[in-house]
């Protein structure tokens, strides 16, 4: 039960992080003004995730799953807030480090719940069911959204997004607080 | 219980900056900051507004009468001035105002909306055989906009644009829509073409058109001692030749020395224009870019910009091409994007006798100037106009375009100001003017003296607009 209500959790983040993945960079350049800037704006991103991850690896270990993929949901539903007020370029890059260590938590934590759960000899298969579900999700997400944005504006893209996260913090907080998400069924 | 009491703690924080943040985007949504080319100067405005059509048009002027709010109007915003921008003023988008309204093939006259660009009109007339008689060397500009600066072009039978309009409608200050000719409502048609959009909102105009013809390409180095009498005698005085541009060099070697002309001859089997009428699109731009990049660096890079432009000119010697196509350049290679600078214009006229003089005079004035990076000068023909009140061809005059790359910040501004205004003064010095769409770098006492019928433009304005509905940063500098 909780392997499924990690997928379903998985699926709606990774819905929501496709919403605006593709097309936040329209937002940064409304904001920014040249490459360069675009190059710095995601370099950072990358930049903060790697020298975040070896933290987070231990911290997970210790303090569990769960308490990451919450600061993960809570964390991307309030940052987004902050995206469609971001009119400097400076704005941009705060952003984009927050960005990348939250994204740095999400990706080290989907992996370590994954290896925890999966059994080693049909991992392949466990791994790549998983990936179906979750690449399901993010593609409807992106073509959604590609329509969304004809209707409503860039910004309201964010908004949406951002209650899609906080549902998913709430999904998190409602699983059995005694049940680890590493413990099998 | 207790966790359910955090999770309701938990939905209410969040609702609660839900709620502050949407309040701010919304804010934010209502003082857009509108900034034109130049990128010199963000605006914030009251609100942006585009409308397609003539009744909506109306009604923004109406409305913005009622409360009392300034309007702006804007084309593709080239004009680096703040023309088409004014602080919690409505900025008024004309780009989808864009239809061709009607073509006279007989008659070679066109009609068409004040948003359509010179490419727009270039489409639509190319297959009938026709070309326009005036617009700037690149195509990507509004109509309403070219009108509004009176722009001239590589054209030396035919001069400023407003000799090829033969009317337009204006919606005015009170929502009322004129139409503007040398007969009708004549004092407004020189008050408007080259107003800088401080009447009214052009709606749309009709134009004088002419035939595509099919050119021969002639190139020639010169140095600037010879352009004056070379320009006279092998070009003014040569009907065969119908268009002009000429080059001086900004490269330390040869600056302000070396020159290359471009003359566009009849070309004397017009037959073959079929081969040559379709329209070019833009190529690849990665090498001119590249270039010009190299330019902005460094003397050895404008070395190798001057060399390159001369031997790629050298190379069109003898060929054909279009007129539709001579009035279409490449523009995409000049985009420019860095953060902390920018590229603005400047365009100095100089009677045609005093150039040589007057080229003396600048390279004095800039030799000082080392920092100042000048990247290109183009030159360009037009002939004494003074149909429109702030014309610019007080005489027949040399048009000197140049492109300069400066830094954003005030030190920048500083800089750019202080040669900015000697370069002025050579050119007055020598009976010349200077062009008004671009950066309010002039002092009020130059634009006086530039243009002695800005007295007269500044009492129309009042006459016509009274409540000052149409306001620019242009204005607010230079009104008396």
């Amino acid at each position: 039960m909780n392997y499924k209500r990690f997928i379903v959790y998985q699926g709606t983040v990774g819905m929501a992080a496709s919403m605006i993945f593709p097309f936040y960079i329209l937002l940064i350049k409304n904001v920014g003004t040249s490459y360069s800037q675009f190059g710095w704006a995601y370099g950072i991103f990358s930049l903060t995730a790697a020298l975040f991850y070896p933290l987070i690896g231990k911290i997970t270990d210790k303090a569990g799953d769960k308490a990451f993929l919450l600061i993960y949901s809570w964390g991307m539903a309030l940052i987004l807030l902050a995206f469609p007020l971001a009119y400097e370029i400076w704005h941009v890059y705060l952003l984009q480090i927050i960005m990348g260590i939250l994204g740095a938590i999400q990706k080290n934590t989907e992996k370590t719940v994954l290896a925890r759960y999966v059994t080693k000899a049909t991992a392949g298969k466990e791994i790549g069911n998983y990936h179906v579900w979750t690449s399901i999700g993010a593609a409807a997400a992106v073509i959604a959204t590609g329509y969304l944005v004809d209707f409503l504006t860039i910004g309201s893209i964010f908004y949406l997004a951002s209650l899609l996260f906080a549902w998913s913090g709430f999904q998190i907080m409602k699983m059995d607080q005694a049940a680890s998400l590493s413990v099998e069924e | 219980m207790r966790f359910i009491m955090k999770r309701y703690i938990f939905a209410i924080l969040y609702s609660i900056i839900f709620g502050l943040s949407l309040h701010a985007f919304h804010f934010k949504l209502n003082h857009p900051i509108a900034e034109d080319i130049s990128r010199l100067m963000p605006v914030k405005m009251k609100a942006i507004k585009a409308e397609d059509d003539e009744g909506a048009l109306k009604k923004i002027v109406l409305e913005a009468k009622e409360n009392d709010d300034p309007i702006s109007i804007a084309g593709m915003q080239h004009s680096q001035g703040g023309q088409t921008l004014y602080p919690n003023g409505i900025l008024l988008d004309m780009k989808n105002h864009n239809e061709i309204l009607d073509l006279d093939v007989s008659e070679k006259r066109i009609t068409v909306q004040s948003g359509a660009t010179w490419a727009d009109v270039q489409e639509y007339i190319n297959p009938y055989g026709l070309a326009l008689k005036v617009s700037q060397s690149q195509n990507i500009f509004t109509i309403g906009g070219s009108l509004s600066v009176n722009v001239h072009g590589r054209d030396i039978r035919h001069h400023a644009l407003i000799e090829t309009v033969e009317s337009f409608r204006l919606l005015d200050a009170k929502g009322q829509i004129l139409t503007v000719s040398r007969k009708e409502n004549s004092e407004l048609f020189s008050a408007v073409i080259g107003g800088y959009g401080l009447f009214g909102i052009i709606l749309d105009v009709t134009l004088h058109l002419t035939d595509d013809e099919l050119y021969q390409i002639k190139t020639k180095s010169l140095h600037y001692e010879e352009y004056t009498s070379y320009f006279k005698k092998e070009v003014l005085q040569n009907s065969e030749v119908k268009m002009h541009l000429a080059r001086i060099s900004v490269a330390p070697g040869s600056y302000l020395d070396e020159m290359y002309v471009t003359d566009y001859y009849e070309a004397n089997d017009q037959t073959k224009l079929p081969a040559y009428n379709a329209l070019k699109r833009e190529t690849i731009v990665a090498v001119p870019k590249f270039f010009l990049g190299l330019s902005r660096y460094n003397d050895w890079g404008k070395e190798q910009f001057w060399k390159i432009q001369e031997s790629y000119t050298a190379k069109l010697n003898g060929t054909m091409i279009s007129r539709n196509n001579v009035m279409r350049s490449d523009s995409a290679f000049m985009d420019y994007s860095n953060p902390s600078k920018t590229e603005v214009l400047q365009e100095y006229f100089v009677p045609v006798d005093q150039f040589a003089d007057y080229i003396d005079d600048l390279r004095n004035v800039l030799t000082d100037e080392k920092d100042f990076n000048l990247l290109n000068i183009t030159i360009r023909y037009v002939e004494q106009n003074d149909e429109s009140l702030l014309s610019y061809a007080k005489d027949d005059m040399f048009a000197l375009v140049m492109l300069i790359n400066q830094g954003t910040d005030d030190k920048g501004k500083q800089h750019a100001e202080k040669v900015i205004r000697s370069m002025i003064d050579v050119a007055l010095t020598h009976d010349g003017s200077y062009y008004l769409p671009y950066y309010g770098y002039p002092t009020k006492a130059q634009f006086n003296e530039a243009y002695p019928h800005a007295v007269e433009f500044f009492h129309l304005k009042k006459k016509y607009d009274h409540d000052d509905r149409f306001m620019n940063l242009f204005y607010k500098e230079y009104h008396p």
